[in-house]
């Protein structure tokens, strides 16, 4: 083989149809668009099977095929002779080319379509590239520039010294690096089976607080396979939810804040954040940019979200230790307007005047604060008595209380509440409350 | 029933296969296939035949196999909406192109990477795959025509030659 299968890496990445054509055994040519082939090791080449069964006719009594491929950076094509070996319904590689059609085939709203059935595994025996007048040069990053990326973002992440900081200074550093336009970071909250924003950059809001169940979408998918995902020609794609603008009314009709979207965006990339073997978010990068993120940005990213991901944890785990015991200290009272706040437990979704805040564990955490607050005029509190409080001893809180307290925070002051969490110490959290209070809730009345 | 001989590419289909969509071509001699690509489609009066254009130059085994055995598959896409056709036949002619066929190629190249830039695709990323030297004409008599939009009527037979 002239041409090492793996300088061909980008055409396997989706963003160009390839093309295949099988012979009948009478010699009848059959030729057919496919959506996604994977290289497999260095001679082989996996076919997602989502053939017209004249193709699969043909394979059994001719194997030898012919494969056209396309570098969409160059528009270079390369031309590969490849034998049929075996048709594979299981396995590493199989599970790969499903996860890569259902964000595909999800976002072209053709799910139900293209499910996979098997991947059609060929050897590859030559690879020609197909001669052209004009050629257009990929723009090359040198190789070394993935590495210093990831090392700028994780230098800016080892600088921050609080669980706000080191999430402000993830999403900064990378637009720095990636000149993105836009970046989501999002928790998961796998009681709810979802992932939750908990900071942004380029969007007009910040969606802090948005929910993207897990299954859903590229990020959606991305979390549930664990893998980086991505998108380099969103032209393609049917554009979901532009017209959804962000009000305060849609907020309150349906208890959710509306995801972020760049509208033009072309590029997309999903990367999970993992730390002690489990799922803890999900880092999110959009470009108007085709084919912004390429594969070694996969890499660079998993390593960046990782590093992020045991920083959080570490966050975590440190103020757990350090909670400090405080003299409680009294409020004076608030002298403001009167301001209600309700309570529904059903989802723990919490409204300030008919406008919805948040739900889920950071309702919850909001309420109990609240329920101190209103009864003894408390506005301190310790992480380390949350944890303890029976009420409170939830699963989901046990390594995550951090995190949460950090969303209802920022979405407190996203919204300009009348009510604020500040953090004076290690483990410590004040309320900040303007107006007076009339608090609701529809848990045990009695 | 269509009658075979006249109508197995009808005006409608006739017009989309002349539209600008993604034309691939499949050909094969001795038991290995090739691929190749259109650049333009031209489908005579009456429907019973089509003349294909492809840069011999870019694609010589494409061309040197249709004029072997005439055995040849055509894809007919429409980036757009995925709206797809092949038709296989039988090429029984190569030819240099007419005056009009060359105005087929050069509006057909001009129109397609209209719709392609339309879709996001930069012109200088399609470009190479437009080769206009040395353009040859493959006159084919359609024998099948088969719908392959991706969807439940994908692999169809649309019309065909049952004599």
């Amino acid at each position: 083989m002239t041409i090492p299968l793996s300088a061909l890496d980008p055409c396997f990445d989706g963003v160009v149809p390839s093309i295949l054509c099988t012979l009948a055994s009478d010699g009848t040519p059959n030729i057919s668009y496919l959506s996604h082939v994977a290289r497999l090791g260095d001679s082989q080449v996996a076919l997602s099977n989502q053939f017209f069964s004249k193709t699969s006719t043909n394979l059994r009594g001719n194997p030898r095929a012919a494969l056209l491929v396309v570098d969409p950076r160059s528009g270079t094509q390369h031309r590969l002779d490849i034998l049929y070996r075996e048709s594979v319904h299981t396995g590493p590689a199989f599970d790969r080319m499903a996860a890569d059609l259902r964000a595909t085939s999800e976002q072209l709203g053709m799910a139900d379509v293209m499910k996979l059935r098997a991947i059609d595994i060929f050897d590859v025996l030559d690879v020609r590239r197909v001669q052209s007048e004009q050629e257009a040069t990929p723009q090359d990053r040198p190789s070394s520039q993935g590495l210093g990326r990831a090392l700028a973002v994780t230098e800016a992440l080892m600088r921050a010294t609080d669980l706000g900081g080191m999430v402000d200074a993830v999403l900064d550093a990378l637009a720095s690096a990636f000149g993105h336009e836009a970046a989501l970071l999002l928790l998961h909250e796998p009681a709810r089976g979802c992932l939750v924003a908990l900071g942004s950059r380029g969007y007009g809001a910040s969606g802090i607080g948005a929910e993207v169940p897990l299954g859903e979408g590229l990020i959606g998918l991305a979390a549930q396979d664990r893998r980086p995902m991505r998108v380099g020609d969103a032209s393609r794609l049917r554009r979901y939810g532009a017209a959804i603008v962000a009000s305060s009314e849609q907020e309150a009709r349906t208890r959710s804040v509306a995801l972020p979207r760049l509208p033009d965006a072309m590029s997309q990339i999903a990367v999970p954040m993992e730390a002690q073997g489990r799922l803890q978010g999900m880092l999110f990068l959009e470009s108007t940019r085709r084919l912004a993120f390429d594969a070694e940005d996969g890499v660079v990213l998993s390593l960046v979200a990782r590093q992020l991901g045991l920083a959080i944890a570490l966050a975590e785990a440190e103020t757990g230790e350090a909670a400090p015991l405080l003299p409680p200290r009294g409020a004076e009272a608030a002298k403001g307007r009167a301001v209600q706040v309700v309570h529904h437990a059903q989802d723990d979704s919490v409204f300030i005047d008919h406008e919805y805040l948040v739900k889920g564990v950071p309702g919850r955490l909001l309420m109990w604060m609240l329920d101190a607050y209103s009864t003894s005029g408390r506005i301190d509190f310790t992480n380390r008595e949350i944890r303890a409080d029976a009420g409170m001893r939830l699963p989901e809180l046990k390594d995550n209380l951090e995190t949460r307290l950090l969303l209802l925070q920022r979405r407190l002051e996203d919204k300009q509440a009348p009510i604020r969490l500040h953090r004076p110490g290690r483990g410590r959290i004040r309320l900040e409350v303007e107006d007076q209070l009339h608090i609701f809730s529809d848990r045990n009345q009695g | 029933m269509r009658s075979a001989e006249t109508c197995l590419i009808d005006a409608e289909l006739a017009a989309f296969l002349e539209s600008p969509v993604m034309i691939i071509v499949g050909t094969g001699i001795g038991g290995v296939p090739e691929i190749g690509r259109g650049l333009g489609a031209s489908v005579e009066a009456g429907g019973g035949a089509l003349h294909l254009i492809v840069s011999a130059w870019q694609w010589p085994q494409t061309v040197s196999q249709a004029r072997a055995n005439g055995a040849i598959a055509v894809t007919f896409a429409r980036p757009t909406d995925y709206v797809t056709y092949q038709v296989k036949g039988q090429v029984d002619r190569v030819a240099p192109l007419t005056p009009a066929l060359q105005d087929r190629a050069a509006r057909y190249a001009a129109e397609i990477v209209e719709v392609l830039a339309g879709l996001g695709m930069p012109p200088a990323i399609t470009a190479p795959w437009r080769s206009r030297r040395d353009l040859v004409a493959l006159r084919i008599r359609p024998r099948q025509v088969f719908v392959q939009t991706p969807g439940p009527r994908a692999g169809q037979v649309l019309s065909s030659h049952t004599a």
